[in-house]
């Protein structure tokens, strides 16, 4: 047969598809992804039930509920791809504490905490209605890049998962927008203060630039486009989403 | 987590001089309702090593069998055993239905499906096919298939009856690398050059709703990266590749070599990307991770409570136990895999590989 190496057939853009055909190296940063993708989910998730009660009317209200509601079932749809690979599903939710925060004015920069694998901005607390939504306006566009990116990984389950995930996604960085802008005419000092709270808390989530762990996750097809990329697409969303309101970051 | 069920065998039937067709009783329930283009996981012994094996099914949705298709690999144990051996009355060990090599069905549209097989990559497409041909009413399937020769199709007639039962809905186009047929088209393997021109004569590339592929590894990426160049989406691009990563070959396995933790620390060797470093585990119930990350080793790992088995490694010598085990198999663990975030060495030497 025309046998080739899984490593070449990944490093063509190759797809895997099952965890019968997925190489050691491959199944371990696959696992380590999902992993944290679920983590900031949960976490994200846990976050966000508690700004439920800070939403000022009943829209809000929704619009909160039914971002804690999504992206704890968006972590269940990627922890079930995991659990093709044996994780525990049932035990896995009770593993952290997703409510858990450190202080405001911890320094954590872009360090994992413990065992858990959210992204460090996840760690932070939120700090009522204005400053949960400017986190989401935020994170939120973040989220629609990094999904954009996840769309095309190379196993085939997963990135069906994340095309599915991303209109989703998408629609709670929107919710965001529009509460941005109802807050915007009542408490911009607000806005302004935790977009400089959260703006160099969310850029960190992007990772480093030239990060060699890039290069290798690039060979097995699980990422694509660089960090820095990423980053500057973002910023560059970001800045415009601003500019309607006025508004810039450093 | 998934379990092994008793299937006994109705027919095996020899398709071509090396596959065969076996057709299983599902048991009563819902266990073994699958969906188009899923496969089973088969285990068995030999000679005291177990060997699990997937293949997929072919049936479609409203055959009322479940019947899989093997091929013989060169040196394969599984395949070849059930080659030879496999008789009706026989019973294997099946895990339920699995994988996702399908789109949604959608009784009401009019789709047009392409398909791309090579050898027995036929057989989780047939599944797809038949099922379309019955719950798609609207639909129809153009299936281009790769064989070395005539001899070696499998399914051959059986696409024939279809073609003729569903008139002008299945589109058979035969790839033979070896006999010569009138169309260059049809001669040799598939390349750019044929998927040009089979976009050119035969299928309008706007026309294909999705894309289904199956077979070797080369053949996907052709197809592929043509289907791309085409117009067609990713997500209109189902791939499926064979699950046989695992070892299928016979051979010992490594016994491990058992001795008593004597000294306080314990030399652990620790293979990662191709290359072993030399390290020291204090015996303090410092983890094999633990050890191998303070050593700047970029060994991985997720949740580091035994739940998600993203830190697997395997044991090549020495024993070690496991303080929670929440991920791996029982399987898994007799072949020496472990949870390195819960591994601690029980000897004062412990070779682990991650590469494994």
């Amino acid at each position: 047969m025309n046998e080739m190496p899984i490593e070449e057939y990944l490093a063509q853009g190759g797809r895997l598809t099952s965890p019968g055909n997925v190489p050691p190296r491959y199944r371990g940063e696959l696992l380590r992804l999902m992993a944290s993708f679920v983590d900031s989910e949960l976490a994200a998730s846990a976050g966000f039930a508690d700004v439920i009660n800070d939403a000022p009317g009943i829209t809000s209200r929704i619009a909160a509920a039914r971002i804690v509601l999504e992206k704890a079932d968006h972590a269940e749809r990627v922890l079930k791809v995991m659990a093709e690979f044996g994780a525990d599903t049932s035990r896995y939710v009770g593993t952290h504490p997703w409510a858990a925060r450190v202080a405001r004015d911890a320094d954590i920069g872009a360090v994992r905490q413990g065992g858990d694998m959210r992204l460090a901005v996840f760690h932070y607390p939120l700090a009522g209605w204005a400053d949960a939504v400017v986190m989401n306006v935020l994170q939120g566009a973040a989220a629609v890049i990094q999904l954009q990116e996840y769309g095309r990984i190379s196993y085939q389950p997963l990135a069906e998962v994340f095309r599915a995930i991303a209109p989703r996604e998408a629609r709670h960085a929107e919710l965001g927008r529009a509460g941005l802008a109802q807050i915007m005419e009542t408490a911009p000092d607000q806005v302004r203060a935790a977009l400089e709270y959260w703006h160099p808390r969310v850029a960190l989530g992007f990772g480093q630039k030239g990060s060699e762990r890039f290069a290798m996750l690039k060979r097995l097809g699980l990422r694509h486009r660089p960090n820095e990329d990423l980053l500057a697409e973002w910023q560059s969303t970001i800045a415009t989403q601003l500019a309607e309101h006025d508004l810039k970051v450093a | 987590m998934s379990r092994f069920h008793p299937l006994e065998v109705t027919d095996v039937t020899h398709d071509t001089r090396d596959s065969v067709i076996v057709t299983l009783r599902a048991p009563d329930g819902e266990a073994f309702r699958f969906i188009q283009g899923q496969y089973l996981t088969f285990r068995r012994d030999f000679d005291g090593q177990e060997i699990r094996r997937s293949y997929s099914i072919c049936s479609g949705l409203d055959d009322g069998t479940l019947r899989v298709g093997i091929k013989r690999v060169d040196g394969g144990a599984f395949s070849s055993w059930a080659n030879d051996n496999l008789a009706p009355g026989d019973v294997l060990e099946a895990m339920p239905p699995a994988g996702n090599f399908h789109v949604p069905l959608v009784p009401d549209q009019a789709r047009h499906y392409l398909g791309f097989a090579g050898g027995s990559g036929i057989t989780p497409v047939l599944s797809i096919i038949r099922t379309v041909l019955t719950r798609e009413p609207k639909s129809r399937f153009t299936l281009v298939y790769a064989n070395r020769q005539i001899s070696s199709i499998m399914f051959r007639e059986e696409l024939e009856d279809l073609k003729n039962l569903y008139l002008g809905r299945l589109t058979v186009l035969h790839v033979l690398e070896q006999d010569a047929q009138e169309i260059e088209l049809f001669t040799g393997r598939i390349d750019a050059d044929k998927m040009a021109a089979l976009f050119t004569h035969w299928v309008d590339p706007k026309s294909v709703d999705v894309a289904f592929i199956c077979g070797p590894e080369p053949m996907m990426l052709t197809i592929a990266a043509a289907l791309r160049d085409h117009g067609l989406q990713d997500s209109q691009i189902k791939f499926e590749l064979f699950a046989s990563n695992q070892p299928g070959r016979l051979k010992q396995s490594a016994k491990a070599q058992a001795q008593a933790a004597t000294g306080r620390s314990c030399a652990l060797s620790v293979t990662l990307d191709g290359t072993t470093r030399a390290l020291e585990l204090p015996l303090d119930g410092t983890s094999v991770l633990e050890a191998a990350l303070g050593a700047n080793l970029d060994a991985p790992f997720a949740c580091k409570a035994g739940v998600c088995s993203t830190c697997r490694a395997k044991v090549l010598e020495g024993e070690a136990e496991m303080a929670v085990n929440h991920a791996l198999e029982d399987y898994e663990v007799r072949m020496g895999y472990v949870l390195t975030c819960q591994c601690l060495p029980l000897s004062d030497k412990l070779v682990i590989s991650y590469d494994e």
